[in-house]
């Protein structure tokens, strides 16, 4: 099987760029999500790797060769669409045995549809039109006919996206199984961070058609490389504050609305960075009664089930507000309370704030 | 990762592929561009054919004399009746069918089975070719054996003849125009008025609003749209009505019904004078012109509009 | 709307009945005429109740017409024949010709093809003779007087212009994805059209056929201008009919009835796409 190279690809309609300088390697048998906000470029880039568009600059490869000018029909690409585009007046049986590209006889055309179905759990609906199946089922029918041709390349466009939350759960599970068995290279396009995680091998942060990080799953949230990065995962999204952090007897401080903190665990070069943004995830923030050194006075505002916890809404003395996320069995706090906030050293982000970029570790390209 | 691809090898499949998906939208409207040519062809022959002396039995004295047709138009009464008549007889028609169509579709407009078979038995008058509508009609009024006018005799009128008689040929010619495309009319605005919103009208019911009111005040501007594209629809085809008054009466009696596409056909094949009968028709594709651009427009808003919901 | 009061349900009923009449009354009354003997249809008054003959369409469609000015022999049938031959080779025609075109303009924003559709759409409301009378006399330079083929392309100028609208509102609902699916599983972009667009827009194919097969047919001046007898449609053929002297009022009635009857079956096998046929899909029925 092949590799998917995807070399300096840029593209505009007119004076919006699309993509910028992207490059991107995906292994045979490897998933890598591209992960972005709407309108990042996520489907474009699809597009061109399909061939419905062709990149004004730059080069796409498959096992080595460009497929940059190739018809989509000669790509050796499958494609999962975000709206399924099944065909209408095909049954499901039909549209899934329409992607075997090789003519295969009757007989094997039959047994691959059957054996893909059974995979997919789809076998009692074969004879169904489209419009007979449900959401989920047009959706296993939409991912049987590309994965049916054994593709070199599959692109799949935010699969889960009009599938119900029960099943969008199950697939989440079984995706990576499904989609390793084929040894494809998996190009995976999700708007939605948790799907990215739970999927991927490697996940592609597209931001405003520029790759800003690429990265192993835990490492994109452990180790956000900007800020725009660290802001797309996490929900509720990453609190920022401003800070000016000076090196004191040693150790990194910096001062939050009066509370003094050690970000200790910082290496000092980090010292002349001037103006930052400190990001910590709601996850990791304790709201405790008692007051001390290191500890932000806030007031909340609200609090709010979200998912298996509790969401504070929590306002610091100088307007700042912040969210807190908390684990259900922990006491709670309740609407205008006064409360002091602390978090470890270790769950403190650091970003320059001209740049963006995370300061603790030079930033470099990921290398393919 | 190589980047060492040469150049070349790059750009020419890219080139290639590019040329192949601009030539394919090009080829296939080819015969669509055909067909443009083969009307644009004769339309641009008949407008220098209005700036000539051109008459088909004395090809001598075939000769470029300007916009002489146009300026003899001014001084020529006939010109002045073709024109009058033309815009009478569609300012007529377009009001009738208006008004009637606007009413039955009201009468139509709850989506009950009678009601939709009705709808569909009245398209039957469009579908009729409008030439044969007119002898339908001429049959009807044929003054020995006619059943319009024994009815009509009935009521005194003894010697109502109908389109033979100057005075009433208008009328009748009329008649046949409303009986044919009334429900051209009427067809577009029920499915206009079953397709407005509900809720104006059942707030409007919950609060007691006189029936009136919400004809006029709701029903009517939401009905705008259709109403305008209906009626320029109407108006476009109606200024250029050739069938039902050719065939009703081929212009007569005397000039009564000359409207313009009757009288530069006539001018064309009785008096072979193709010069002034294409600046005639230059003159009637001058006023549709400016109606249709004006249509256009409207058109294509409300046919974005129609895909927009679909 | 079912609290209306009596009066006024009384009225609609009545508005109705004679809105029904008015429209009705003509192709019925004819209907029942070209089932008349010449005496039956100029007694006075006339009578509803009367022994139908069918002598009338035995005349024409044997085409010896017994008249008082003696025997006519009047080919009607063949006008028949003629107004189905040019109706439905011009509107396969169009099809041929403005299904790949609809195609092109719903799926590539190119100039020449808008130009292209507001030519036509333009031309849809300009005078006919403005482009006949000068193209007539093109046609007997070329030699395309009075031929079938001649007639065909000058319908183009009718069927053509309805199916590029229609069409390609239908085209432009498909989605693209469907079709790109359908090339990604290794067919070539003539497989998905063949395969996918066109089986997918055949409701707006069928529709604008139809509807261009009626207009065809009922079109009267365009044969009235190019054709001569032995190729006119029943349109053109209907009028010289009546035109000769002697011909009896029941074997008119009887040619009406036969001129009008495919275009009023068609039109009501396809009802439910007239609306939009009719307004070049401005109004979706």
């Amino acid at each position: 099987m092949a590799r998917l190279e995807l070399n300096s690809i840029g593209k505009g309609f007119g004076p919006v760029r699309c993509a910028e300088d992207l490059s991107l390697t995906v292994e045979s048998g490897e998933i890598v999500a591209v992960f972005g906000p709407s309108g990042s470029g996520k489907t474009v880039l699809l597009r061109m790797i399909a061939g419905m568009f062709e990149p004004d600059d730059g080069d796409i490869m498959v096992g080595g060769q460009s497929i940059v000018g190739a018809p989509p029909e000669r790509r050796g690409i499958g494609m999962a669409f975000q709206n399924f585009a099944l065909f209408p007046h095909m049954t499901a049986q039909d549209n899934i045995a329409s992607g075997l590209r090789a003519k295969a006889g009757a007989r094997e055309l039959a047994s691959r549809v059957t054996s893909i179905s059974r995979l997919l759990k789809i076998e009692h609906v074969l004879g169904h039109m489209p419009r007979e199946l449900s959401n989920g089922q047009k959706q296993r029918t939409a991912l049987a006919r590309a994965l049916i041709g054994n593709p070199e390349v599959l692109l799949l466009d935010d699969p889960l996206r009009n599938v119900d939350a029960k099943l969008r759960y199950e697939m989440r599970l079984e995706l990576p199984n499904l989609l390793r068995r084929s040894s494809a290279a998996v190009l995976y396009v999700t708007q939605d961070y948790r799907e990215a995680m739970a999927i991927a091998d490697r996940i592609a942060v597209l931001i405003d058609g520029r790759l800003a990080q690429v990265a192993r799953p835990e490492e994109v949230y452990a180790r956000p490389a900007s800020v725009a990065v660290a802001r797309l995962f996490g929900d509720p999204s990453i609190n920022l504050v401003e800070v000016v952090p000076a090196t004191d007897q040693g150790c990194l401080m910096c001062e939050i609305v009066g509370a003094r903190i050690r970000l200790g665990s910082f290496h000092d070069q980090a010292a002349d960075q001037g103006p930052c943004w400190l990001g910590v995830r709601p996850d990791d923030l304790a709201v405790v009664r008692s007051a001390s050194e290191d500890a932000i006075p806030a007031r909340v505002v609200a609090v709010t089930p979200m998912h298996e916890r509790a969401v504070l809404l929590l306002r610091f003395p100088d307007g700042t507000e912040w969210l807190a996320a908390l684990p259900p069995d922990s006491p709670m706090a309740s609407a205008d309370d006064g409360v002091f906030v602390r978090f470890a050293p270790e769950a403190a982000l650091l970003f320059d704030r001209a740049t963006g970029l995370r300061v603790d570790v030079p930033h470099r390209r990921q290398a393919a | 990762m190589s980047m060492v691809q040469p150049l070349q090898t790059q750009a020419l499949p890219r080139r290639a592929a590019r040329l192949r998906g601009r030539i394919l939208p090009y080829l296939l409207s080819l015969p669509a561009l055909l067909v443009c040519i083969a009307i644009l062809v004769p339309f641009v022959t008949a407008a220098i054919y209005s700036l000539q002396r051109y008459r088909l039995n004395l090809p001598y004295l075939r000769g470029f004399i300007g916009v002489d047709n146009y300026i003899d138009f001014l001084s020529d009464p006939a010109f002045w009746n073709t024109l009058r008549i033309s815009l009478v007889y569609t300012a007529l028609t377009v009001v009738l069918e208006l008004l009637l169509g606007l009413g039955i579709a009201m009468l139509l407009r709850r989506p009950t089975r009678f009601h939709n078979a009705v709808s569909i038995v009245l398209l039957l008058p469009l579908m009729t070719a409008p030439a044969i509508a007119a002898l339908m009609w001429k049959l009807m009024t044929n003054p020995s054996f006619g059943i319009l006018s024994y009815l009509v005799s009935l009521f005194g009128a003894h010697d109502f003849k109908w389109a033979s008689d100057p005075s009433t040929a208008l009328f009748t010619v009329v008649l046949v125009d409303v009986w044919v495309y009334t429900p051209f009319i009427m067809i577009l605005l029920l499915a206009g008025l079953r397709s407005l919103p509900r809720q104006p009208f059942e707030a409007a019911a919950l609060d007691g609003v006189p029936a009136s009111f919400v004809f006029f005040r709701i029903t009517l501007p939401m009905l705008a749209p259709y109403i305008v594209t209906a009626s320029l629809f109407r108006l476009l085809d109606s200024i250029q009505q050739f069938d039902i008054v050719y065939a009703m009466t081929q212009g007569g009696p005397g000039d009564r019904l000359m409207v313009f596409q009757v009288q530069a056909y006539l001018e064309f094949f009785q008096y072979t004078n193709v010069g002034r009968s294409a600046a005639l028709l230059m003159i009637l594709w001058l006023i549709t012109n400016i109606l249709s651009n004006i249509f256009i427009k409207n058109w294509l808003r409300l046919r974005a509009r129609a895909h927009g919901h679909a | 709307m079912d609290h209306s009061s009596l009066a006024s349900r009384v009225f609609r009923r009545i508005a109705l009945a004679l809105v029904l009449v008015f429209f009705m009354f003509p192709i019925v009354w004819i209907f029942l005429m070209s089932f008349q003997t010449n005496e039956q249809i100029l007694r006075i008054p006339p009578r509803i109740l009367f022994e139908p003959t069918l002598a009338n369409y035995e005349a024409l469609i044997s085409g010896h017409l017994r008249t008082t000015a003696g025997n006519l022999e009047i080919s009607f049938m063949r006008n028949l024949m003629n107004s189905f031959v040019l109706s439905s080779a011009a509107v396969l025609l169009a099809l041929l010709l403005g299904v790949p075109a609809a195609y092109a303009f719903a799926r590539f924003k190119f100039r020449l093809g808008e130009t292209i559709a507001f030519t036509l759409l333009s031309f849809r409301f300009a005078p006919p003779l403005l482009v006949l009378l000068p193209l007539s006399l093109y046609y007997q330079q070329l030699g395309l007087n009075d031929t079938y083929f001649g007639i065909v392309w000058v319908y183009q100028l009718i069927a053509l212009p309805l199916i590029l609208w229609i069409v390609r509102g239908y085209f432009e609902d498909i989605s693209p994805d469907i079709e790109h699916a359908y090339r990604l599983a290794g067919h070539s972009w003539r497989e998905a059209f063949t395969r996918i667009a066109v089986p997918l827009a055949g409701p707006g194919i069928a529709a604008a056929g139809l509807l261009s097969f009626i207009f065809c047919w009922n079109n009267f001046v365009f044969a009235l201008i190019l054709a001569s007898a032995d190729k006119q449609p029943v349109t053109v053929g209907a009028l010289a009919f009546v035109t000769a002297s002697g011909i009896q009022y029941g074997q008119i009635a009887a040619a009406i009835v036969l001129s009008v009857t495919p275009t009023l079956l068609l039109a009501l096998y396809a009802q439910r796409y007239l609306v939009e046929g009719l307004s070049l899909g401005a109004v979706k029925g």
